[in-house]
């Protein structure tokens, strides 16, 4: 037997501070997340210095009760892996100083850690990734196709344009009164409502696998002003449940055209609209409906969101290949896939 | 007892190792490179230089602020993070307080941090026995609030300490006799921070040690300005 690998990871690129200790990549020991939400709320949105305050508070004890939780000390340990970017650059800063000082402290080796990376290798934890396989990203600040032709390999296929589509969600949300995050209240809403209003769905006939949701946030935010102006009451449901299925024809019609190009076994669904419990059905009726032997996977909710879990299941293939960072590293706030 | 010292909260960086009051190593650095990339590796340089492991270090000093609030976070960072990992003692010194100990000791010492549009973060100091007390608690204010409080004291009694041009520029239409040491020639001391901290009592919960910003997020203030209130049992953040 192989000697197990013991990571403690670090996730605050936006407004959780998370650490976990994860075992082989695939076992989460622990994975304490401690959300901000209830403070950004009361700004209708996440304020970069309030976030990096919470962050200074927390860290600490996050890094106890996952090494408690884990029932782990530091001896354990055999190495430490961050989030390094992309994300708000006040509060990357706080879990790579807490990262790098940890394995200075300890000397052990550091993992610089895409975050997007981390939300497709969520799916480590639900099933033995195949590859190649496709990763369909959706999160607050991204919406992209990635093809992973080997473990660490991404290729981007299709990428956001304007917004992302959880911001579109958090968008739309506001319009309807909804506070941030508005992802999920939306989703409800939509599985009561009906998609009567026909919104644009942006660029399905267009030849690219490129994300836009500016067009139809703009026409859904339209018709909500519009109809105030009148004194129009609108069905909040009904806008809900249109606005979700123009994203959903959206997803859809892009994942399955790059499914058509790149033929693969899996497909990964990953980032905080990976929740969404429209898109689940839909991509699993999709499949059914072509016949596709393909296995749909969605990280289960606890994962969809930010957490330090999945950044040790990416941090894991990182360690197996000895890619190792400095002690200088540093945040890069627009980090992408292409750019490593 | 060896400490380990360190201040970036603001544009200079400094990293010291002190025992028992002798300097082993001693770094500045007025490098306009990010301190997020370089405090731990000036961090493993000093210690290298002292001979010393990280595990050797009996307290870790840090000044705490106020100043640049991202420059502040680095260093409490650090800090808070290095001291609860390796179970060492933590003290946190006032970033004014490090200013002051640039200042002639029988003077009145008055430490400023700009803050922009004639704004600073200022404290006002008097050396007593070879300790700081502070007789104006470090504070943000309007140069004209500040300029307004000195006025009771004897104008040559009076050094303002870390003055930008700007600030210079004000002090010297106020007060033409008062000394100012400007920023250039009153870069923060490690080895100085280190010796403040023997004076303190060490931080006794490592987890709510947070760096001393004195001024709520702008976000914040027009919350509470707009009649806000926290409700009570209210956590802001929850581990969920
Ligand atoms: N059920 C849901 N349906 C749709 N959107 C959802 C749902 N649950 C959460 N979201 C959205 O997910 C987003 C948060 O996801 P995540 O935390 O991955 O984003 P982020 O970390 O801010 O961005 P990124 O990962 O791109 O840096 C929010 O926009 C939120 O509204
Ligand atoms: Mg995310």
């Amino acid at each position: 037997m192989e000697k197990d690998t013991l990571i403690l990871s670090f996730e605050s690129s936006c407004d959780e501070t998370s650490v976990a200790v994860i075992k082989n990549g695939k076992e989460i020991l622990s994975n304490i997340i401690a959300t901000q939400i209830k403070s950004h709320q009361r700004f209708g949105g996440v304020v970069p210095e309030v976030a990096s305050r919470h962050h200074v508070e927390e860290v600490t004890k996050c890094i106890n009760l996952a090494l408690d939780e884990a029932k782990v000390g530091y001896e354990d340990l055999n190495a430490v892996a961050v989030t390094y970017g992309p994300g708000l650059v006040g509060s990357l800063l706080i879990g790579i100083m807490a990262a790098k000082t940890v394995a200075f402290a300890h000397d052990l080796p550091l993992i610089k850690v895409n975050h997007l990376a981390g939300h497709i290798y969520s799916a480590n934890f639900v099933t033995e990734l195949q590859y190649p396989f496709m990763a369909l990203l959706v999160s607050g600040g991204h919406t992209e196709l990635v093809l992973v032709t080997a473990p660490g390999e991404f290729h981007t296929l299709g990428d956001t344009r304007d917004d992302a589509v959880g911001e579109a969600y958090d968008k739309i949300g506001r319009v309807l009164g909804i506070n941030y995050p508005a992802g999920k209240k939306v989703d409800q809403m939509a599985a009561i409502g009906k998609d009567t209003f026909d919104f644009p769905r942006a660029m399905v006939q267009e030849d690219n696998l490129d994300f836009s949701f500016s067009g139809l946030k703009s026409a859904f935010i339209n018709t909500v002003h519009h109809a105030d102006q009148i004194h129009e009451e609108l069905n909040k449901d009904d806008l809900a449940a249109s606005f979700q299925g123009a994203v959903l024809d959206i997803l859809s019609n892009k994942t399955f055209r790059a499914l058509k190009e790149h033929p693969v076994k899996q497909l990964i669904v990953g980032g905080g609209v990976s929740a969404n419990q429209g898109l689940r059905k839909r991509l699993a009726d999709e499949i059914a409906k072509r016949h596709l032997d393909m296995e749909l996977v969605f990280p289960p909710l606890r994962l969809c969101g930010d957490n330090a879990a999945m950044i040790g299941a990416m941090a894991q293939i990182q360690y197996d290949k000895n890619d190792f960072a400095d002690l200088d590293l540093n945040a890069d706030p627009s980090l992408d896939f292409d750019m490593e | 007892m060896k400490i380990l010292a360190f201040d970036t909260s603001n544009k200079p960086l400094t990293v010291a190792v002190v025992e028992d009051g002798k300097v082993l190593a001693h770094y500045e650095s007025t490098e306009k490179k990010t301190h997020s990339i370089t405090i731990l590796p000036d961090i493993k340089k000093a210690l290298e230089k002292a001979n010393l492991t990280v595990n050797d270090i009996d307290l870790i000093a840090v000044a705490k602020g106020p100043g640049s609030y991202t420059g502040v976070r680095i260093a409490v960072t650090v800090a808070k993070v290095l001291a609860d990992t390796l179970s060492k003692k933590l003290v946190g010194v006032s970033s004014l307080e490090l200013l002051a100990a640039n200042g002639d000791k029988a003077h009145i010492l008055v430490p400023l941090m700009d803050a922009r549009n004639d704004n600073a973060f200022a404290g006002v100091y008097q050396n007593s026995r070879d300790k700081f007390v502070s007789i104006i608690g470090d504070h943000h204010t309007s140069m004209e609030k500040l300029f307004d409080a000195l006025k009771e004291y004897n104008e040559d009694q009076l050094e303002f300490i870390n003055a930008t041009p700007r600030l210079q520029e004000l002090i010297q239409n106020q007060f033409p006799n008062a000394k100012i040491i400007t920023s250039d020639n009153s870069l923060p001391d490690a080895a100085k921070l280190a010796q403040l901290a023997e004076t303190k009592k060490p931080v006794t919960d490592i987890d709510d040690f947070v760096p001393t910003y004195l001024r709520l997020t702008q976000a914040e203030h027009d919350w509470y300005a707009k009649g806000n209130k926290d409700d009570g049992n209210v956590s802001y953040v929850e581990e969920v």
